[in-house]
C-alpha cells in the first residue's frame, strides 16, 4: 500500500481577502485505505483544503498528487469523478429521486443499467434506509438524516477510491450518528478507500480516523494517529482541544479484548462445592465464572454466599450481567466494571463462550502503554 | 375513501357544468349561435388566425424567453442581467394595448409594415417574453448553491448541470411565467384585430361597432373558451413535465 494522497505545502489565499492564509503551507501524506479526519475550530480552513483536492477550490500555491498524479495536470471533470464528494449542506438533486440521485455518477460513466440498479440497492442497503420504500421517493419527502444518508450513498456509487465527506453526519442525532459510524467504518473495512472526512467533534474525529489532521488558523499543528494525538499532544492548544478527559477518551481506541486477562478462575457448573473450595484456596479471588459444557457463561459464584448446606456449585450460582463482548470498546468495559459490585468483567465471544476477565488495573495497564 | 374521490369530483365538475350552461344560453339567447352557423367558413379562418396568433407568439416567447434568461445567470454575463431585467420589467408594465399601438407606430420606422398579422404577432411576443425571461432567471438564481456545489464537486460538466439540475429545478417557476405569458397572450390577442392582425377580435369589434350583442358574443365565447383551454393544457403538461419532488401542490389524480 503506497501513498494514495499527499499534500505539498498546499497554500489558499482567497483573492480579495487581503494575504490571510486561509489554508497556510499544509503538507502531509495518506495512505491507501486510510481515513483522515480534519478537525479544528470554526474557520480554520477544513473545507478551504478539502475542496482543493477536487478542485473546487483553486490552489495558490503548493501541489497535490493523487496516486503519483499532480491534480493541476488531470482533467478536472475525470478528477472529480474519481473522488467521492459529501458536502457539509448534503446538496441532493429535488428534482431527481433517491434512486436518481444515487445512480448519477454511475450513470455519468455510462455504467449499464442492471449495474447501476444492483449498486443503487446495496448502497441504500448500506446506509440502512429500505431500497423499496426509499428508492423513489423524492429528497423533499426524507428527514435531514436521511438525506444525509443519502448523500454519503451518493458519493460512494461510482466506486471512487478516494472520498470527501465535509461533516456528513453532522445533521444526525448522536444515537444513529453512532450507528451510522459503525456501519461506516464495517464497510470501509471492506472497501478500504482513502477518506479525508471533516468533522468538528474531536470525538469523531478520534473515533473514525487513522490519521488525524488538526488544523488551526490554516495552518498544520499536528498530524498524527488518535493514539498520538491522545497521548502526545504537540502543544497546548492541541491539548485544550482534545481536552482535558484525554486519558478516558483513549479509552475508546481500544478493545476490551486488548486489555483483558486471560484464563479466568472459571467452575463447571455441575461440579461440587469442594472443587470451587479448593480452587478458592488456591486463588486470591472472592468469586469464580460459572460455565457450562460449551463453557457459555452462566453466572458467577460468590465465596461468602456458600453454607454448609450447599453441595454443588449449581446451587450458588446467581446469574448475572457483568460481561461484555471482546470487541467492545475499554469505555464500556470500564462503566461496566463500575456499575456492577464484583470489581471485574466477565469477557465473551459472540456466543457467550468466556474468554477472559477484565479488572480496572488492567485497564490502567493498557492506557500505560 | 370513495366517497371523497366523488365528492371532489363533483365539487370540480358543478362550477364547470354551471358554466358551460351559463355560456350556451348565452350563446343561444342573442344569437351567436345562428350568426356562427350562417357564416361557418368565416368563423373558422377567425378561428384558425386566432390560433395562429396565440400558438406563434407563445412558441417565439417560450423559446426566446428560456434562451435568454438562461444566458442571463451564465457568470459572463452577470453584467448585463441586471440591465436586461430592468428593460423586461418596464416592458411588462406597459397595457397591451399601448403595445399594440407602439409596434403599429414603431414598425413603419424600421421599414416594416404597421399593419397585418406580423405586427401583431411581435407585440404579443414582445409583451408575453417578459415574464418568462424573468422566471428563468429568478427560477435558475434561485437553484440552492450547495445542489450545484454538490453536482459540480461530483463532476457534472457545466451542460449536465444546466439540464440534468438547473433547468428541472427551475420549471416550476419557469412555468409561472409561462402561464403568466399565456394569460397575456389569450388576452390581448383579440385587440391584435385593432392593427389588422386577424384573429376572432374582429367579431368582438365589428359586434360592437354595430351594436349587435349577438355578434360580440359570437367572438367572445370562443375567445374565453381558447383561454380555458390554454390554462386547462398548461396545468395538465405542468403535472407531466415538472418532477413531483419539485412540484409545490399534489398531485391530484382526478
Ligand atoms: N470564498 C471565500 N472568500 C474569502 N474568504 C473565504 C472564502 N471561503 C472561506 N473563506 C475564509 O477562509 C477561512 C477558512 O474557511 P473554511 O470554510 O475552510 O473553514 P472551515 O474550517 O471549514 O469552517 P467550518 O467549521 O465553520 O465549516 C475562513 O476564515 C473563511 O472566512
Ligand atoms: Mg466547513
Amino acid at each position: 500500500m503506497g501513498t494514495m494522497l499527499s499534500l505539498q505545502k498546499v497554500t489558499k489565499i482567497y483573492p480579495g481577502a487581503g494575504h490571510i492564509k486561509a489554508v497556510n503551507e499544509l503538507s502531509f501524506d495518506l495512505e491507501e485505505g486510510e481515513i483522515c479526519t480534519v478537525v479544528g475550530p470554526s474557520g480554520c480552513g477544513k473545507t478551504t483544503a478539502m475542496k482543493m483536492i477536487n478542485r473546487l477550490i483553486s490552489i495558490t500555491s503548493g501541489k497535490i498528487i493523487i496516486d503519483g498524479k499532480d491534480i493541476s495536470r488531470l482533467n478536472t471533470i475525470e478528477l472529480r469523478r474519481s473522488i467521492g464528494y459529501v458536502i457539509q449542506n448534503i446538496g441532493l438533486f429535488p428534482n431527481m429521486t433517491i434512486g436518481e440521485n444515487i445512480a448519477i455518477i454511475p450513470k455519468l460513466l455510462k455504467w449499464d443499467k442492471a449495474k447501476i440498479d444492483e449498486k443503487v440497492q446495496r448502497l441504500l442497503e448500506i446506509v440502512n434506509l429500505d431500497p423499496d420504500e426509499f428508492r423513489d421517493r423524492y429528497p423533499k419527502e426524507l428527514s435531514g438524516g436521511q438525506q444525509q444518508r443519502i448523500g454519503v450513498a451518493r458519493a460512494m456509487a461510482g466506486d471512487p477510491p478516494i472520498m470527501l465527506m465535509d461533516e456528513p453526519f453532522g445533521a444526525i442525532d448522536p444515537i444513529n450518528r453512532d450507528h451510522l459510524q459503525n456501519e461506516f467504518l464495517k464497510v470501509q473495512e471492506k472497501v478500504k478507500k482513502t477518506i479525508i472526512f471533516v468533522t468538528h467533534d474531536i470525538n469523531e474525529a478520534i473515533k473514525m480516523g487513522n490519521k488525524i489532521c488538526l488544523l488551526k488558523d490554516g495552518h498544520l499543528v499536528q498530524f498524527a494517529s488518535p493514539e498520538e494525538i491522545l497521548t502526545h499532544p504537540k502543544n497546548d492548544f492541541v491539548a485544550d482541544f482534545v481536552g482535558g478527559d484525554r486519558t478516558l477518551k483513549r479509552l475508546n481506541l481500544f478493545t476490551i479484548k486488548r486489555a483483558m486477562k486471560d484464563n479466568p478462575p472459571t467452575i463447571h457448573q455441575d461440579e461440587t462445592i469442594e472443587t470451587a473450595q479448593n480452587m478458592f484456596a488456591k486463588i486470591n479471588s472472592r468469586y469464580l465464572i460459572a460455565v457450562d459444557g460449551e463453557g457459555v457463561l452462566t453466572g458467577i459464584i460468590d465465596k461468602q454466599g456458600i453454607t454448609d448446606k450447599v453441595t454443588h456449585v449449581k446451587d450458588v450460582v446467581s446469574p448475572t450481567e457483568a460481561w461484555l463482548i471482546a470487541h467492545a470498546s475499554l469505555k464500556d468495559g470500564l462503566s461496566e466494571i463500575f456499575t456492577h459490585d464484583y470489581g471485574f468483567l466477565v469477557v465473551v465471544d459472540d456466543t457467550k463462550k468466556v474468554l477472559g476477565w477484565l479488572h480496572t488495573e488492567d485497564i490502567k495497564e493498557t492506557l500505560k502503554g | 375513501m370513495t366517497l371523497r374521490i366523488w365528492f371532489q369530483l363533483v365539487k370540480k365538475l358543478v362550477p364547470l357544468f354551471l358554466t358551460i350552461l351559463f355560456i350556451s344560453w348565452l350563446y343561444n339567447y342573442y344569437g351567436a349561435w345562428d350568426y356562427t352557423i350562417k357564416n361557418i367558413p368565416e368563423f373558422f379562418r377567425l378561428i384558425v388566425e386566432h390560433f395562429t396568433l396565440v400558438i406563434i407568439s407563445m412558441v417565439c416567447a417560450v423559446l426566446v424567453g428560456v434562451t435568454l434568461g438562461t444566458m442571463m445567470t451564465r457568470k459572463s454575463m452577470e453584467n448585463a442581467s441586471s440591465t436586461i431585467m430592468t428593460v423586461v420589467n418596464v416592458w411588462q408594465s406597459i397595457p397591451s394595448l399601448a403595445v399594440l399601438a407602439l409596434a403599429y407606430g414603431f414598425l413603419p420606422l424600421i421599414g416594416l409594415s404597421g399593419i397585418g398579422m406580423t405586427p401583431a404577432l411581435i407585440a404579443l411576443f414582445l409583451h408575453a417574453v417578459a415574464p418568462i425571461v424573468r422566471n428563468t432567471y429568478s427560477g435558475i438564481d434561485a437553484v440552492s448553491k450547495d445542489v450545484i456545489e454538490a453536482a459540480t464537486g461530483m463532476g457534472m460538466t457545466k451542460r449536465q448541470i444546466l439540464f440534468q439540475i438547473e433547468l428541472p429545478n427551475a420549471l416550476p417557476v419557469i412555468a409561472g411565467g409561462v402561464r403568466t405569458a399565456t394569460a397575456i397572450i389569450v388576452g390581448t390577442a383579440p385587440l391584435a384585430f385593432l392593427i389588422g392582425g386577424g384573429g376572432l377580435g374582429f367579431w368582438i369589434f365589428t359586434g360592437i361597432d354595430l351594436v349587435d350583442t349577438g355578434i360580440m358574443i359570437a367572438g367572445a365565447v370562443p375567445v374565453a373558451l381558447i383561454a380555458m383551454l390554454f390554462d386547462f393544457c398548461l396545468a395538465r403538461s405542468e403535472k407531466f413535465f415538472i418532477s413531483r419532488g419539485v412540484q409545490t401542490i399534489e398531485v391530484e389524480t382526478v
